[in-house]
């Protein structure tokens, strides 16, 4: 396989993309200057040197802890709950949430064989227990997908963390039913997190 | 009498659609007798309307099946009208049997989601299958609730998709043993979504089952038959009962049977229609003890009822789409339900193997012959 096939390959992998969009990539870059492609790679280069996870939250991050871990000027009693990081980007762009989060990195579904266990959850019950041994964290927004599976992780976390005495609230039903967060706007996602009812 | 508002079909045109290589018909506002010989495609024509009320096949048939041999893709179009308001409607579907896609337009426009554009029309079907709603098993007379209530009650549909979604899930959780913790999660929206498809159905025969005795009497002119709701929660059937909370108990009642068997033992999915028609010591079931003919004469009652929920649900007279039904019925019985059918407005389009006596619309029915996919001339 030569090297213009093995980047449509490459493209073809990516969500939403089909061969024919793949190889009009391709096409776009091999038409522009040798450097706008160079400038692609050492993008995806970086990134796939320099992201990873952190060790508190689970959302993606250069530095660990993140960013959004690390600002003192955001509220530690509240954390806020999703399934993935593209939702604290979507929830963040609102500009309305001050709090904290956790990334769970998926949500329960026994069909495809994602227990709690292979979950982000551990990590998050050792942050309601609190570093000082306090309880820093007074209340847990869980803004899972309004799908079956977002409903059934949210309820899964409620019967788990409750007897700690934590407030939990989940995201109020302005969000379509199914949809994900991650492609909500802004002023659903707001209003969402205005309305939320307790669990 | 003010009649309501119906919309009539005034355009139908199928590409590729069964056997029907391209057809373009323009109906009258009553409607259209259209008579041909067995396999000439008069079931496949109803099938093409009533895919454009459901988007599905009404004998269940998969949509690979109804691109014709050879074809790959199928177009269906229907224009429709109210002749009292004049208000016009277009729906369209489209199936690629290559790319597994099927694609829906109302008035032009695609719909969000498939499940918000059902129903747009309002159409019942009358055809020979019917007759397994009687005698058929349990699951036939909940495909016949869930199309029912999926396009009349709001909400419906969507239960559906949720139940089905978390009883898959569920299923999955107690096959591999998974710890009570775990499985409660699933068990509360599985109640959820349970309780609003039970209390739907609940309420739906409680409030016609009146009427289906009616009918069964006023075709079958013999002793009364009787509708219920055989629910797999049988406290959940009473109306004014807290269905949630029955199912609740009722799971936890059958848990350990539930862990040993892997499924989900009651629910929705678990009901059934109870038909039973009075005998000399008791009520006796349709579906065993029930004649052809008595068969056949419940399941038309309940297609009336169908009919009649369209009309109270969405105040509009539902199109009565009439497949070849009057061979098997007697003389009488058949006579007695086009009555009943003449009563109420809305177009009828009725398909035969050969032309009758029976006088649908005082006879204002225009008759069309139909030959291999192919409708020729009046008869
Ligand atoms: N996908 C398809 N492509 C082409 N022809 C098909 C397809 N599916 C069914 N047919 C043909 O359509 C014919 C059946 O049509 P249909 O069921 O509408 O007949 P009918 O007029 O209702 O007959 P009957 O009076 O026996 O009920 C058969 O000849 C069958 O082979
Ligand atoms: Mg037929
Ligand atoms: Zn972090």
């Amino acid at each position: 396989m030569g090297v213009i096939d093995e980047l449509t390959a490459e493209f073809a992998r990516l969500p939403g993309v089909g061969r024919k969009t793949a190889a009009r990539l391709t096409f776009f870059l091999l038409k522009r200057s040798p450097d706008e492609a160079r400038r692609l790679a050492r993008a995806i280069d970086a990134v796939a040197d320099r992201v990873r996870h952190c060790s508190r939250c689970g959302n993606l991050t250069e530095t660990d802890p993140c960013g959004l871990c690390e600002d003192p000027r955001r509220d530690r009693s509240v954390i806020c709950v999703v399934e993935e990081a593209a939702d604290v980007l979507a929830i963040e762009r609102t500009g309305q949430y001050r709090g904290m989060y956790h990334v769970l990195a998926g949500r329960l579904s026994p069909l495809e064989g994602v227990g709690p266990e292979d979950l982000n959850i551990d990590s998050l019950l050792r942050r309601l227990v609190g570093s000082t041994g306090g309880k820093e964290v007074q209340e847990l927004i869980i803004a899972t997908n309004p799908s079956v599976e977002g409903e059934a992780t949210a309820l899964y976390l409620q019967k788990l963390v409750r007897p700690r005495g934590v407030r939990v609230t989940r995201l109020a039903r302005g969000l379509p039913v199914g949809g994900d967060l991650e492609y909500a706007d802004g002023v659903t996602i707001a209003e969402a997190l205005s309305g939320r009812r307790e669990l | 009498m003010d009649s309501p508002p119906s919309l009539v079909c005034r355009e139908l045109r199928l590409r590729g659609f069964r056997n029907y290589p391209e057809l373009d018909v323009a109906f009258p506002p009553v409607g259209a007798a259209i008579i041909g010989p067995n396999g000439s495609g008069k079931t496949n024509l109803v099938e093409a309307l009533y895919y454009l009320e459901i988007f599905r096949s009404f004998r269940g048939a998969a949509d690979e099946q109804l691109c014709r041999f050879g074809d790959d893709v199928f177009h269906v179009r229907g224009r429709f009208e109210d002749p009292l308001s004049g208000r016009s409607l277009e729906v369209t579907a489209a199936y690629d049997k290559r790319r597994r896609e099927k694609r829906v337009t109302v008035d032009g426009v695609v719909p969000d989601r498939l499940g918000g554009a059902l129903g747009r029309v309002g159409m019942v079907v009358f055809s020979p299958s019917d007759v397994g709603l009687v005698s058929g098993s349990p699951s036939e007379r909940r495909r016949f609730l869930d199309i029912v209530l999926s396009l009349n009650v709001p909400g419906y549909l969507a239960a559906v998709q949720r139940f089905r979604q978390t009883l898959k899930q569920r299923n999955a959780l107690l096959r591999e043993g998974a710890p009570a913790g775990v499985l409660e999660a699933w068990t509360i929206g599985l109640v959820e979504a349970s309780a609003q498809i039970m209390a739907a159905r609940a309420r739906w025969v409680s409030d016609h089952a009146g009427l289906f005795a009616a009918c069964y009497e006023r075709v079958g002119h013999e002793a009364p038959a009787r509708l219920e709701y055989r629910c797999s929660v049988p406290a959940a059937a009473s109306p004014g009962t807290d269905v949630a909370e029955a199912l609740t108990a009722e799971l936890e009642r059958v848990a350990q049977r539930e862990r040993e068997q892997g499924i989900t033992l009651r629910g929705p999915h678990r009901d059934d229609l109870g038909l039973a028609r009075e005998g000399p010591d008791g009520w006796l079931d349709l579906r065993d003890f029930g004649s052809g003919g008595q068969q056949r004469t419940a399941a038309v009652a309940l297609r009336l009822v169908e009919a009649a929920t369209v009309r109270e649900a969405r105040s509009t007279s539902p199109m009565i789409l009439l497949d070849d039904i009057f061979a098997e019925l007697d003389p009488g019985r058949s006579e007695r339900l086009l009555e009943l059918i003449e009563e109420t407005p809305g177009q009828v389009i009725l398909t035969a193997p050969k032309p009758s006596d029976l006088e649908v619309r005082r006879g204002a029915l225009t008759r069309w012959r139909i030959s291999s996919g192919k409708i020729v001339a009046a008869a």
